[in-house]
């Protein structure tokens, strides 16, 4: 899933600093699931900037709201009549979220209320790792199912670096160093002459190197 | 007139308060809000309590170990380290908000940890007074 | 343009190489590098020219290359992809060729992370081998795309590193075979201190024939002091420091002699490794030291039979900043250099026999040093008065330099994390931990387990099932008297729910009551004592240390003892448990409205008589006590007076000598009421009444004093309001053995659970908590609760089974579980669920 974190709230206050109506707007979606932006991050984070604005004695009055998701424009119909309830929005969806709410409603001034950070796994209640960086070329196939693009922290293609010891990252040692797993586990399995080839420069095109990306599926495409 | 000095405390359905005497010391208008189990005492009810003119809030559960749900009164302890996070983003003194273990059979020796956050609240209180 | 550098030459002649290291400074200070040139030039075949080592901003290798073929030596240009894209790098390579560079060091890089703008984004489009094998097409004629170059080609001596210490082990001769087959024509290695791990590796290489195809300088490094060997030891992965090292430092008088000196030795070691061509030597900030290794090596050089020719002279514009940023003290010092070559400073500076230590100590500064630090630092001589900061920033240094690990490494940690099994807590009612019971004697349970109680009819059945006939052979007529002498199992809730639920079977709808029999047990009793033998007492027993309170309800032989436990209940092995579980039989003061027809059937016939019908459940079914329920009262129902309650206790009271139990409407307003009237003839006879809530304690409580007479404590499933009522009750001068406590209970899939452990609590605080607050019976109205549930009264059909075995079974479970719980005294209804739970409770209460 998509995994975010919730920006600081004095950037926050900052933003809607101007406003005494604001709403904010959560997603059921990834961030929901990885808590950054669900109902109940919703509730604190309105609860936060009611406190935080009460504090300054310029008291806002917040709404609170969450959407089944902010990345399908028919999700975002009601937004339609908030517009003149509200004057602004501070979304906790991810960016696509915000920007799809920016995109479809000029009028509403929409901010950010997360960062977006990455692509990852929920490993234990409160923590998350990245485990795909969404290069639109997948390589795992030859690498025995881990990452080497997302997972090293040089993303080499040709093994591991003179830095990875006892299995670790060299540049964060609380991480594997992702090579030396694929080298122990294409070792099991005896596919280790994979990894002799010479992998030659990717093609970061896919990966964004080509501009906005976009898809496209005729099957599904209307008309 | 209302003391405007308010402590609240949160705490779960069972949590054994101290009597209302063994508080007397403290001057200030005492709101107890009851859930269910103190693991369902969300961060924003501890914002709310704030927000609502709590100086202090007092978050009570169950001993550790003994919650009737397990790990109700952890879960509220872990709320209190998320409040305080968030408190402190607002800089507001995140020691306005602490959890309490009571056990729920002898309220124990809650009444003295109470006076003594009252007495920290106080401090707080009059230092952004002075100020 | 192919024109092969003097390393190349070098190798391809055959002789031992010896290559070393400058970085560049972190200013623009060209004059420096220059310097240092001049310090290694005859000394070494070429030197390495860092490009921004652990991704630190410094003057660029390509410019820095340049600087140091003015002084005519020759440059290793080091690459890395760190910091530019494909683009970039071919455009550097393209250029670096064209000011006549020839050797290429091709590497990945270090970590931004690890410099001073950890901010940066990496780049890293490029890794290592990639990088090789661009600079393969480049010398071929192709940029990375494909296109042909037009024109002049780049040409390069080939170079890339390896790292014989670094895990995976065994990977690394592959690596380096990768990098050969990507174009790498010499190797560099990493830092050796261990020989015989560098030795095993070049062992592996050979076997797999990379070391005729490539050359191999070996990496040596003077350790400066015992705490920079310490460092790399602990604190560099991939780098392996023997404790010899350590050991020879240590006991070294002179530290920086001894570094030299081990250097030296490894490199007369390595140097017998077949395929090691040459050496690499990086004396990380002393490259003052090197050409006192070379010489004490006896590494011969030939630096005057190769001219570098840089293609443009910058002497001139080097001079002017030569003079200026040298302070006053330091001039003579340059003056020098520029006089004599600088090989004869150095070598004098070594013959003075400077003793280190006292310079570590920042009394003198040795020249080389001194002349590096002025220019490269102007303004931090402060620095290095102080021996203990000079030694760390020492360190620090090379730790920057060389080994990028300038913070604190975080501690090393599990990924992927397991996750923690979480296990809850032992149940604390578990005190008999019957896991440890089960094993010995799971045949006998199993037999027992199938026979254990069952409720059969009697008339032949239309569709027998094996397990009914089963039964049935095993089951006599007779079922008091059978059940008597073969009730010696010991029997656990769970063997005795298992044919239970199998009961209701049975599936003709309506049949006569007496059909419903029920059951007892079958196979013989054997003590906990014997079973639990073999394992120690303590691991069982809990001993408890309250005791529950004793309250008798009515008077003379018939009174109806309650509490008195020491004990959870049945737990006999762990305390007395003197009065057991009591059953009262419910009746009403009305003709009951819902009751169905599977329970009503019993009693249809004495509804109109409350005494009457209290004398059957006596008579006929043996009840121990009475419970009269004033239904009627409620001022929700058909509110009649208290007048009429006293009436009806009246007949009741004189109807049956077992005690009795007035139990109000509920309504705490019209229960003060109607209670103060019904104790004028029930107190007498020591009734038990209520219930008592917060709300009209005071007035109950002071009637049941008037009659001495014990009450009910009402409180809604709270352990605090429960101990709240009881310590009011207690302030009005009621005692705790007056008080039973009605915690308010849950039929079977209403909220049973709940009651469950809120009465456990309550009785756990009791016993072992001490809480005499508690210390006293429960009593459970469970017919109330069970009786109005939709399940007892759904017809019989196949999916629900048959309405009365269904009725009965869920108002026993619940009494099973809440005499579990605690409870003491249990309200009733149905006569074979009283029958069923009395059966139960006796035969638990073996101990």
């Amino acid at each position: 899933m998509i995994i975010a974190e919730r920006r600081p709230l004095s950037e926050i206050l900052k933003n809607i600093e101007a406003y005494e109506r604001i709403m904010v707007l959560g997603c059921r979606g990834c961030v929901a699931i990885c808590s950054a932006g669900g109902d109940r991050e919703v509730a604190i984070l309105a609860e936060a900037l009611r406190l935080g604005r009460e504090k300054k004695g310029k008291p806002v009055q917040v709404l609170e709201e969450t959407f089944i998701r902010q990345c399908d424009p028919e999700y975002l119909e009601p937004l339609k009549d908030i517009k003149d309830k509200v004057e602004a929005v501070v979304s906790l969806a991810c960016g696509v979220g915000v920007n799809l709410i920016a995109d479809l409603y000029p009028d509403i001034r929409v901010y950010p209320g997360v960062d977006t950070t990455f692509y990852g796994a929920n490993l234990s209640l409160g923590e998350w790792v990245e485990k795909c960086r969404g290069c639109g070329d997948c390589i795992i196939d030859l690498t025995a199912g881990l990452c080497p693009i997302a997972r090293c922290a040089k993303n080499l293609l040709n093994g591991p670096c003179g830095g990875s010891q006892r299995g670790r990252c060299e540049v964060k040692a609380e991480m594997p160093c992702i090579w030396h797993e694929i080298v122990e586990r294409l070792t099991k399995r005896g596919e280790l002459e994979r990894l002799l080839e010479i992998w030659t420069a990717k093609d970061w095109r896919p990966a964004g190197g080509d501009g906005l990306r976009t898809r496209f599926r005729e099957d599904l495409l209307d008309s | 007139m209302e003391n405007s000095f308010k402590i609240a405390i949160l705490c779960c359905n069972y949590t054994n308060l101290a009597e209302r005497e063994d508080l007397a010391d403290i001057v200030a208008r005492i709101e107890v809000k009851r859930y269910p189990c103190s693991g369902k005492i969300e961060i924003t009810d501890i914002l709310r309590a704030f927000r609502e003119g709590a100086k202090g809030v007092m978050v009570a559960g169950c001993a550790r170990g003994t919650c009737h749900n397990l790990r109700g009164s952890d879960r509220a302890e872990r709320r209190v380290v998320g409040a305080r996070a968030t408190l402190k983003e607002l800089e507001i003194e995140p020691e306005r908000v602490e959890m309490f273990f009571v056990s729920r059979l002898d309220a124990g020796d809650f009444a003295e940890k109470a006076k003594e956050f009252y007495r920290r609240i106080l401090k707080l209180e009059l230092k952004e007074r002075t100020q | 343009m192919e024109v092969k550098s003097y390393l190349q030459q070098g190798l391809e002649n055959g002789r031992f190489i010896v290559t070393a290291e400058i970085g560049p400074p972190k200013s623009a200070d060209g004059e420096l590098i220059k310097k240092k040139a001049r310090l290694l030039k005859g000394y070494v075949d070429a030197v390495n020219i860092t490009d921004c080592q652990t991704a630190i901003v410094r003057l660029s290798s390509l410019a820095s290359a340049v600087l140091v073929m003015s002084e005519g030596l020759e440059p290793v240009l080091q690459m890395t992809c760190r910091d530019r894209n494909r683009i970039g790098i071919q455009a550097d390579l393209l250029g670096a060729s064209a000011l006549g560079i020839r050797n290429l060091l091709c590497l990945t890089g270090d970590h931004p992370k690890f410099g001073n703008h950890p901010q940066a984004k990496p780049v890293f489009d490029l890794d290592s081998i990639q990088l090789l094998n661009l600079v393969k097409g480049l010398k071929s004629g192709r940029f990375d795309n494909g296109e042909a170059i037009k024109g002049a080609l780049p040409y390069f001596f080939v170079g890339a590193a390896e790292n014989p210490f670094a895990e995976p082990y065994d990977f690394r001769p592959y690596r380096l075979a990768k990098k050969i087959k990507a174009g790498a024509q010499f190797i560099q290695t990493q830092i050796i201190y261990n020989v015989d791990r560098f030795r095993s590796f070049m062992e592996r290489c050979r076997e797999l024939g990379l070391l005729d195809q490539v050359y191999i300088l070996a990496g040596i490094t003077p350790p400066k002091s015992l705490a920079m060997a310490k460092y790399m030891k602990d604190n560099v992965p991939g780098l392996e420091v023997p404790d010899e090292i350590i050991k020879r430092l240590s006991s070294a008088k002179d530290k920086k002699e001894e570094g030299i000196q081990i250097a030296v030795d490894i490199i007369q070691q390595v140097r017998e490794i077949p395929g090691v061509k040459g050496v690499h030597i990086m004396a990380i900030e002393w490259e003052e030291a090197v050409p006192e290794i070379v010489k004490r090596a006896g590494l011969d050089t030939a630096p005057s039979s190769f001219e570098v020719t840089p293609p443009f002279v910058v002497e001139k514009v080097v001079e002017k900043i030569v003079e200026k940023p040298v302070e006053v003290v330091v001039e003579k010092v340059v003056e020098k250099i520029v006089e004599k070559p600088v090989e004869v400073i150095v070598e004098k500076f070594l013959e003075k026999e400077i003793p280190w230590e006292e310079e570590m100590a920042g009394e003198r500064i040795p020249l080389g040093t001194l002349i590096e630090v002025l220019s490269d630092l102007k303004a931090s001589l402060k620095n290095i008065k102080s021996g203990m900061e000079s030694l760390e920033e020492g360190l620090a240094k090379l730790e920057e330099e060389f080994l990028g690990r300038r913070e604190h490494r975080p501690v090393v940690r599990e990924v992927p994390k397991k996750r923690e099994e979480i296990t809850p807590p032992k149940e604390p009612s578990l005190r008999e931990a019957p896991t440890v019971e089960v094993k010995p004697f799971e045949e006998e349970r199993r037999e027992v387990s199938e026979e254990v109680v069952s409720i059969k009819e009697e008339t032949p059945l239309e569709r027998p099932e094996e397990k009914k006939l089963e039964v049935k052979e095993e089951i006599k007529p007779e079922v008091k008297e059978e059940a008597k002498p073969e009730l010696k199992e010991e029997v656990k809730v769970e063997e005795v729910s298992k044919p239970l639920i199998e009961a209701p079977k049975i599936e003709e709808v309506s049949r006569p009551v007496s059909e419903l029999l029920i059951a007892g047990f079958k196979g013989d009793y054997r003590p906990l004592s014997e079973r639990a033998k073999k394992i120690p007492q303590d691991l069982y027993i809990d001993k408890a240390t309250g005791l529950i309170k004793e309250v008798i309800i009515g008077k003379g032989d018939r009174a109806l003892k309650c509490g008195n436990a020491s004990a959870i209940n049945f737990h006999h092995f762990e305390g007395e448990i003197r009065n057991g579980i009591k059953i009262a039989m419910e009746i009403l003061d009305i003709k009951p409205d819902d009751w169905p027809e599977s329970l009503s059937k019993y009693f249809v016939e004495v509804y109109h008589d409350p005494a009457l019908w209290a004398k059957k459940c006596v008579e006929v079914y043996g009840a121990e006590a009475i419970c009269l329920y004033l239904a009627g009262t409620d001022p929700n129902s058909l509110d009649l007076p208290a007048d009429h309650a006293k009436k009806v206790a009246e007949k009741v009271a004189s109807a049956v000598d077992v005690p009795l139990i007035i139990w109000g409407s509920g309504n705490a307003e019209k229960d003060t009421e109607v209670l103060r009237e019904v104790a004028d003839v029930v107190g007498p006879k020591g009734a038990l009444i209520g219930p008592v809530v917060e709300a009209n304690h005071r007035t109950l409580s002071a009637v049941a004093m008037g009659y001495n007479i014990p009450v009910i404590a009402s409180s809604p499933i709270d352990v605090n309001l429960a101990k709240q009522l009881n310590i009011l009750l207690e302030n009005m001068g009621l005692g705790l053995d007056k008080i039973i406590m009605d915690p308010s209970v849950g039929a079977l899939g209403y909220g049973i659970e709940y009651t469950y452990s809120v009465m456990e609590r309550i009785r756990l605080a009791a016993l072992y908590a001490q809480d005499a607050k508690l210390q006293v019976p429960f009593i459970c109205s469970i017919g109330k609760e069970v009786w109005k549930t939709k399940e007892v009264s759904l017809p019989s059909d196949d999916y629900m089974g048959e309405a009365e075995a269904r009725g009965i079974l869920m108002e026993a479970l619940t009494g099973v579980c809440l005499a579990l719980a605690g409870g003491d005294l249990l309200i009733m209804r149905h006569p074979k669920a009283v029958e069923l739970c009395k059966l139960l409770f006796n035969s638990l209460s073996m101990s």
